[in-house]
């Protein structure tokens, strides 16, 4: 029974830790966009008709050295990226969790399973930045 | 001339819609935001790939936030699954950049095509299905509560034909952005026999956690715009909360038909488009 309530304790935690990340997530991309409105509100659309992989983007959202800088410098585009990044460490806080979980019910197989899915997210996120 | 602030009010609005059509319909916001940005508003296909994993990745874990409670979501199964959407897609994440707007035009039309298919399926409880060797060795079996207060038991097999179509889907993900939904419930549903609640919320799970494994590279691509992901993030976000809601009290069959019409349409135009060159940049 015990254990049992341990169970339904963790997955209150997950349900609450993806409802209040995606949450906070939201909080910061929406204080970003009404900065974003407030500076460029009244400008015409950027292109957005076309993308090319070979001219440069802004590091102020494309690499975590200029986001961290514009966050610091409230750069409002910069803003909505970290609300982007918040959003992305909900699944991934998900499955940390899950292993924690496994860990604990001494599920070796499906803690290194966790810790698996885990190190392909990362390895790919450390070869994107 | 549209103005920034316009373009974001009417963004935001379609986001919304995009992500109550996709909590009613089961298949993810991700998959209504492409044919918004690109048909709508003639965004390039790679903003909208970057607006659509934001999309998924939202609708996952909104929707997923309800799921975990009723515990539904085999975990389990969910996360040796997510071995290969996340190896599929870095797989697809790399083979993107080598493909342009014509080509991923008619892979995302191809994706619609079996979506509106799949959405003809009777809907499984796959009841008695013993179990395989590999099935029982991974513990890949479950149970899931019912309305009258029961615990209903399930077993599983056809791990490895599963496995692969989960990586194809991780593939497309990679792609697309979207959560390749369709093909989560191809390998779930169609081989492995999980009960169709339980495939459905599994499914769910797993699309937030396939799209961040390529979300990073698509950042430092320059694929994710702020002032694009902004409003689909948020918009999206609510739309699905209000679906989820609204899923409760309201029966959406018919909603579903008419939405497989649309969809075949969008498919129908995305694929034309596609051979005829109609989202190259001039």
């Amino acid at each position: 029974m015990k254990k049992n309530n341990a169970k339904t304790d963790l997955q209150q935690l997950i349900g609450n830790t993806l409802r209040r990340g995606v949450m906070v997530a939201c909080l910061i991309a929406f204080v970003g966009g009404v900065m974003y409105l407030c500076l460029h509100g009244d400008e015409p659309m950027p292109d957005y008709t076309r993308f090319s992989y070979d001219e440069p983007h802004p590091a102020c959202y494309t690499t975590l050295g200029g986001i961290v800088d514009g966050i610091l410098g409230w750069d409002a585009r910069s803003w909505i990226q970290l609300g982007v990044i918040a959003l992305l460490l909900t699944p991934i806080l998900r499955v940390l969790l899950s292993m924690v979980d496994f860990l604990r019910e001494h599920d070796w197989l499906y803690a290194g399973i966790c810790a698996v899915v885990l190190s392909v997210i990362i390895a790919n996120s450390i070869g994107g930045f | 001339m549209i103005t920034v602030l316009a373009f974001t009010l009417i963004l935001l609005a379609a986001s919304y819609c995009a992500g109550l059509l996709g909590s009613l319909t089961g298949l993810g916001g991700g998959v209504v935001v492409i044919p918004v940005l690109t048909l709508a508003f003639g965004v390039d296909f790679h903003y909208a790939i970057g607006g659509a994993l934001v999309a998924s990745i939202a609708t996952s874990s909104g929707s997923g936030s309800a799921y975990v409670k009723e515990g539904i979501t085999n975990v389990r199964l969910g996360m040796f699954l997510e071995i290969a959407t996340t190896l599929g897609a870095v797989a697809g994440a790399l083979v993107a950049v080598w493909l342009n707007n014509s080509v991923i035009a008619v892979i995302y039309g191809c994706v619609l095509i079996l979506t509106a298919a799949m959405q003809q399926r009777r809907k499984s409880d796959h009841e008695g299905v013993v179990g395989s060797p590999l099935a029982a060795r991974l513990r890949l079996y479950g149970s899931w509560p019912q309305k009258d207060g029961t615990v209903k038991h399930y077993q599983l097999r056809g791990v490895g034909g599963g496995f692969a179509v989960m990586w194809v889907a991780g593939v497309l993900s990679g792609i697309l952005g979207i959560g390749s939904g369709v093909l989560k419930v191809i390998a779930m549903d169609g081989i492995m026999k999980v009960p169709f609640k339980v495939s459905t919320t599994t499914s769910n799970f797993m699309m937030g956690v396939t799209a961040c494994a390529s979300a990073v590279v698509y950042i430092q691509r320059g694929i994710i715009e702020p002032g694009i992901a902004c409003p689909v993030m948020i918009g999206v976000l609510f739309g699905a909360l209000t679906g989820a809601r609204l899923l409760k009290r309201m029966d959406v069959r018919v909603l579903r038909q008419i939405f497989c019409v649309a969809i075949l349409l969008v498919a129908a135009n995305m694929i034309y488009q596609g051979f005829t060159g109609g989202f190259e940049t001039k």
